[in-house]
């Protein structure tokens, strides 16, 4: 409805996912939301809940080990959801970028709409970053958002659409 | 007028848990959210799109939010005090029915603490109710609340009260049933967007609940009724913000020793 969408920007939630970060970036994240810089005076609560969550923050360079549970993650947030990709690592691979475990960067398997620099990001970059992925919040409509890979099929059951088969694991063996 | 302060009910929760924001964060030399914060968040909870596990689970939020609700309007009501703690009981069975209706094991988590919770203060709370009748005569809220002496002659029993509020609000130490990062929020973890909000605004409505219940002490006094609940609510925030959460069987274990003790010992001393 046209009457609410002004309070997207006003209670963004946050989920936040390590997909293979050093911790560095993380542990910047967690101090942009600590006392300091208090990201809640915008509204933002930590959810870690992507059911009820707004605002995908990623950090990491995507390992592998973790591609499956970002897409999943990804595709449980209902719309409409912002990526923000955080880290030098995770928007384009950064310091591991070409090693033999790591995809380069998340926009390889999930659209970003916000990227941050910086090894690691600072929290007055993050604190731009969440006050910029407001302002795409708002400007989205709540069409449903697919991943780029690791896709399955969104069905219609009983005239409902149904996630369950959204993202898919990767093939066992697959030479990639 | 009565029915105007029902329906307004949740409203008046939003305000107090948007004011208990801002007092948390002024507590933790932060600025805090605006204290229309809850209002946003609902908001913005009816602009997303809702994803259901199956229907029930979804109607049993509704229906835990609407019994809650019906229970708070007894109390504004001035019905019968058992009436309304069985009620509330039966509003928290809904709610603990619908943790345990789908396959997350981190919504069983929180069911069995949900459930944990309601065994640790159900007691206490029938304790204050009878406690009351022991000194006004009656369980009727409205006949409570006509004669006056509780906190001189049951100060045990307040205190007991005072300890069963945290768990009640969802505070530490006594936080179990939702435990921010650690079980996801227990039985809220399934839900989203619209049936989301109905649980959201139904922790407005326990801020009522219960603190209406700290409001019965005050008796005919209205003013000493809001200066203990004033008085509490800080007391409750300072204590969260300054102890970490305890183990769901140590909260089982605190309140049957230390509360169920206190409560007793202030009965049998009003009996005697």
């Amino acid at each position: 409805m046209k009457f609410f969408t002004p309070f997207r920007k006003k209670s963004p939630w946050v989920l936040h996912y390590n997909a293979g970060s050093c911790n560095g970036c993380d542990i910047e994240i967690l101090a942009s939301l600590a006392p300091k810089y208090d990201l809640e005076r915008f509204g933002v609560i930590n959810t870690g809940n992507p059911k009820q969550s707004d605002i995908f923050l990623v950090t990491g360079p995507v390992t592998y080990r973790s591609r499956e549970r970002l897409v999943e993650l990804y595709s449980q947030i209902p719309e409409p959801k912002v990526v923000v990709a955080v880290g030098s690592c995770t928007a384009t691979g950064g310091v591991f970028r070409g090693m033999y475990n790591v995809e380069d960067g998340i926009d390889r398997y999930i659209p970003v709409d916000v990227y941050v620099p910086g090894c690691a990001a600072s929290p007055q970059l993050i604190i731009d970053a969440l006050v910029k992925g407001l302002e795409v919040l708002e400007a989205k409509s709540k069409e449903i958002e697919k991943p780029f890979k690791l896709f399955g099929a969104i069905e219609t059951i009983h005239n409902k659409l149904s996630r369950l088969n959204m993202a898919t694991k990767v093939e066992p063996h697959a030479k990639d | 007028m009565i029915w105007v302060w029902i329906a307004l009910a949740p409203i008046l929760g939003g305000l107090v848990y948007g004011g208990e924001r801002v007092l948390r964060a002024r507590m933790q030399r932060r600025q805090g959210p605006p204290i229309l914060q809850p209002f946003y968040d609902m908001f913005k909870l009816l602009d997303k799109r809702t994803l259901i596990v199956h229907a029930p689970h979804a109607l049993l939020a509704v229906a835990h939010f609407f019994v809650l609700w019906f229970s708070v309007a007894a109390i504004f009501l001035g019905w019968n005090l058992l009436y309304i703690i069985f009620l509330h009981l039966f509003a928290q069975l809904l709610l603990i029915l619908a943790g345990y209706s789908v396959r997350s094991v981190y919504s069983h988590i929180g069911s069995n603490r949900e459930l944990l919770m309601v065994v640790a203060y159900e007691p206490i709370l029938i304790l204050v109710a009878v406690g009351l009748y022991l000194v006004s005569g009656s369980f009727e809220v409205s006949q409570i609340l006509k004669s006056g002496g509780y906190l001189t002659q049951l100060p045990l029993l307040f205190a007991a009260l005072l300890m069963i509020v945290p768990i009640k609000v969802k505070k530490s130490p006594f936080d179990v049933g939702e435990a921010h990062q650690e079980i996801v929020g227990g039985v809220e973890i399934e839900y989203s967007g619209v049936f989301y909000e109905f649980l959201y605004m139904s922790r407005f409505l326990e801020y009522i609940f219960i603190y209406s219940f700290i409001y019965l002490f005050g008796g005919e006094s209205h003013w000493l009724g809001a200066l203990l609940v004033a008085g509490v609510f800080l007391l409750v925030n300072l204590v969260d913000n300054a102890t970490a959460r305890v183990r769901p069987a140590q909260m089982v274990k605190i309140i049957y020793t230390v509360a169920m003790a206190l409560a007793v010992f202030n009965l049998a001393g009003v009996l005697l």
